[in-house]
């Protein structure tokens, strides 16, 4: 895997599903072996917001807080007036005191916010497999349906992880995809009538997601968040780089990962 | 035939990757402005409260304290110019084995795959893209830049290149430089001292990885014996159906082979 490991030769033989499913199956376990990490981060990251929750009177609170709501102030000026998929062109405020009827605020409503973007994108891919059972694709490759499962699976890991800090701030946690572009991209998926149809509809909310959580590594103040944000942009890139590759695109086409389709936080309906 | 016909595709692939690089290029040139000079700004206010703290500090009876804390900033102000300079490091040494690659007969020459010659081509360019605003932003916070590459890597390169027999040794590097370049933004994200380097490193990450997952997906054809499948568009419905998921192994991304901030950094 490593050249900073052994490298064993390997001799040249036909590629079978068994040596790769074994391959997948050790990537599987070094992605286990990362889990616990990242869960200690996110343990973290919920201890310090739900401080925050719990004591907004207090020094370390009025800091984070007020460097939350700036940061999210100045997301919701940048996002107003944009387009696409971040075009939710809500002109409430993205944060503010708790008075104000918002459910999450500061970091929390980000971290709402990548929570209900990975349902989306767990819904999209859902949808697709029962579209594709259901025959309505044509003939689906077995490279996609592969692809399919584990780039779902992933989003829900993702998912779980946003939640848990939800839950462990005190706060509900975020099960459906309550965005301003959940809408277009349920309909854009009842359109699909064929694989690369799919696959342009995913690429778009992979492209999307890298760029909130690119977007989120600038914004949010709590360094659990910060982290959390930037280890999980990057398995979105790669989900982008391979189904660009699969619609015959080029697969890297940006030397720099933009935040112009970032989806911001006043795309949260909640 | 089917060589030409990838290889006449994909040069159109590039030709459009190109214009949208260059737009993007544009926005990332006035992004790398605004990195800079809110990076600067920190510098500058982080010299303001030390210069207020001391006296404040010193009447309070915490000069200790106060000591500490300057130390603390200007720790953080150097740590980001020393992360900016490993980075570039690391940009170098990927510039100069996708280089040497190139002249090899089975990456760059008459026994390439097309679509790995296009790539490794294109991948050069985007790292000496990064490697330049890396260093652009290290020379505008006052530090040096970084025209070596990284030292600890390098010497592995070094080591390693003389073993390449074919096309999958040239892979299994390449795929390792961009993983500990990858890693090392992704773990920098958490170290640097403004929002505007958090979003230069994160967006970097990005870029290595996805020459990662590239990298990975064709490594696995070329292991299985089957280079033909690297093709642009590819035959999805020859590829085997644990190719789909070969391509990015992990959830979250790791950091545990990160390259420490200081280990590229210019003295």
């Amino acid at each position: 895997m490593s050249i900073f490991r052994n490298r064993g030769k390997r001799p040249e033989m036909a590629i079978s599903e068994r040596e790769l499913s074994q391959m997948t199956r050790d990537m599987d376990e070094l992605h286990e072996s990362t889990f616990p990490q990242v869960r200690k981060t996110l343990d973290d990251m919920a201890v310090n917001l739900g401080k925050m929750v719990r004591q907004p009177s207090s020094r370390r609170g009025f800091v984070l807080g007020a460097a939350g709501a700036v940061a999210l102030g100045a997301a919701a000026a940048c996002s107003s007036g944009q387009t696409g998929a971040a075009g939710s062109s809500s002109a409430a405020p993205t944060s503010g005191p708790a008075g104000g009827g918002e459910l999450y605020t500061g970091d929390l409503k980000v971290v709402a916010l990548a929570a209900a973007l990975e349902n989306l994108a767990v819904t999209a891919y859902d949808g697709a497999l029962k579209k594709a059972s259901a025959g309505q694709l044509g003939a689906v490759p077995p490279a996609v349906a592969t692809f399919v499962q584990t780039a779902m699976k992933q989003h829900a890991d993702h998912a779980q992880g946003w939640n848990a800090v939800l839950s462990k701030a005190g706060k509900p946690t975020i099960m459906d995809a309550p965005l301003t572009i959940t809408q277009s991209q349920v309909d854009m998926l009842n359109a699909a009538k064929s694989v690369p149809d799919v696959a342009k509809l995913a690429l778009s909310l992979e492209n999307a997601a890298a760029q909130t959580y690119t977007f989120a590594a600038a914004n949010v103040s709590d360094a659990g968040g910060i982290m959390t944000a930037a280890t999980i942009q990057p398995v979105e890139a790669m989900h982008a780089a391979i189904l660009n590759f699969v619609l015959g695109q080029y697969p890297a086409p940006d030397s720099f990962i933009g935040i112009d389709s970032a989806v911001k936080p006043d795309a949260l309906m909640r | 035939m089917h060589k030409e016909i990838d290889e006449r595709r994909f040069r159109e692939f590039l030709e459009e990757s190109d214009d949208l690089q260059s737009d993007a290029m544009r926005s990332a040139r006035a992004d790398l402005s605004d990195y800079v000079d809110a990076a600067r700004e920190a510098r500058v206010t982080a010299q303001r409260e030390r210069s207020h703290l001391r006296p404040v500090a010193a009447a309070a009876g915490i000069a200790g304290a106060a000591t500490l804390l300057s130390a603390g900033t200007a720790w953080a102000a150097n740590d980001d110019v020393a992360a900016l300079q490993t980075a570039a490091g690391l940009e170098n040494l990927a510039v100069s084995t996708y280089q040497t690659a190139l002249t090899l007969p089975f990456i760059g020459g008459s026994d390439a795959n097309p679509v790995v010659k296009a790539f490794a081509m294109k991948t050069m360019g985007q790292h000496t893209e990064h490697g330049q605003a890396f260093n652009a932003a290290a020379q505008k916070l006052g530090g040096k830049p970084q025209t070596g590459p990284d030292p600890k890597y390098a010497d592995v390169v070094k080591k390693a290149v003389p073993t390449i027999k074919g096309p999958a040794d040239v892979v299994e590097l390449a795929i390792s430089l961009e993983d500990v370049a990858a890693q090392t933004y992704v773990k920098d994200v958490g170290l640097v001292s403004t929002p505007e380097l958090r979003q230069l490193f994160a967006s970097v990450a990005g870029v290595e990885s996805q020459h990662k997952a590239i990298l990975l997906a064709v490594q696995a054809l070329l292991r299985g014996g089957a280079p033909e499948l690297i093709a642009l568009p590819p035959d999805l419905t020859k590829l085997p159906a644990a190719a789909g998921s070969v391509g990015f192994p992990d959830s979250f991304y790791p950091t545990a082979q990160a390259a420490p901030v200081e280990e590229g950094a210019v003295r």
